[in-house]
């Protein structure tokens, strides 16, 4: 593919870097991810449980993470409805109060199927590399 | 434990109801506020509860399986969202255990879900990676 096509196309190109997106989680929003999604582990609301099984704390839901770096997904390309994919490793623990940083880059473009691809990572602000080997497939407008 | 002989398994969880209410619920909890990305859309990883939690609670409480939950943990996850999900859509949940593999002491097991509208639409695929230690 050359640069033309891909300028031509929506000026994404592989080396764009995605909009990043910080949010600090507090423990207020995790207890209300485990309400909204239904995954009660008392590791993710219960202090003393988490300290008892090797824990600093309570720590964020690995989802609740992988569901704000699909957020920064989705406003960078336009939308929910743009994401078609997203992966990831969660590789170390959020704990509450810390902020989570999600940043991408573009790492292909597809312009017969209208697709991107993109790297992803998502950082804690102690520096931790939450979630790594990050991928997502975004649909571009037609 | 679980072993190669569980790869294969089929678990289902049919007639998953995608609330609106819920999902606004969920979108309130990815903000840590009221103000939502994108009110009156459901989130895409709400897919967690309409494509993965219905058959991963089944897997989880398979005796035969024999998952132990004390030393869980969530490794890997994937979704494909080939087609959008909206408030109101019923959804089948089918859930495959992929792969088992023990390594280092640890158990890798993989297990490929899908969610399919009633019409035969597919809104969701995932893959989960767990992790028991």
């Amino acid at each position: 593919m050359t640069d033309t096509i891909t300028e031509a196309l929506h000026s994404v190109a592989v080396g764009d870097e995605m909009t990043s997106l910080s949010r600090t989680v507090s423990q207020s929003q995790i207890t209300a991810y485990a309400d909204a999604s239904g995954d009660h582990n008392p590791i993710h609301v219960d202090p003393d449980f988490a300290r008892a099984v090797g824990l600093p704390g309570t720590i964020a839901h690995g989802l609740l993470e992988m569901a704000i770096l699909t957020e920064a997904v989705a406003r960078w390309a336009g939308g929910y409805e743009q994401v078609a994919s997203v992966f990831c490793r969660f590789s170390k623990p959020l704990l509450p109060g810390e902020t989570v940083t999600c940043t991408g880059r573009i790492v292909a473009v597809d312009d017969s199927l209208h697709t991107a691809d993109l790297e992803l990572e998502a950082t804690s602000s102690t520096g931790e590399r939450v979630l790594t080997h990050g991928r997502a497939t975004v649909r571009l407008p037609r | 434990m679980p072993d190669q002989s569980h790869v294969g398994r089929r678990y289902e969880a049919t007639g998953q109801v995608v609330d609106g209410t819920a999902a606004e619920a969920f979108a309130k909890a990815i903000a840590g506020s009221d103000e939502v990305f994108s009110p009156g859309a459901v989130p895409p990883t709400y897919g967690a509860v309409y494509c993965l939690f219905p058959t991963l609670f089944q897997i989880f409480s398979d005796e035969e399986v024999g998952m132990s939950l004390a030393g869980l943990i969530h490794g890997e996850q994937s979704f494909e969202w080939p087609s959008p999900v909206r408030p109101g859509d019923v959804v089948d949940a089918t859930a495959v255990i992929s792969s088992v593999e023990n390594k280092r002491g640890m158990t890798f097991l993989g297990i490929d879900h899908e969610a399919r509208r009633q019409d035969g639409e597919t809104v969701c695929r995932g893959r989960s990676l767990m992790i028991v230690r």
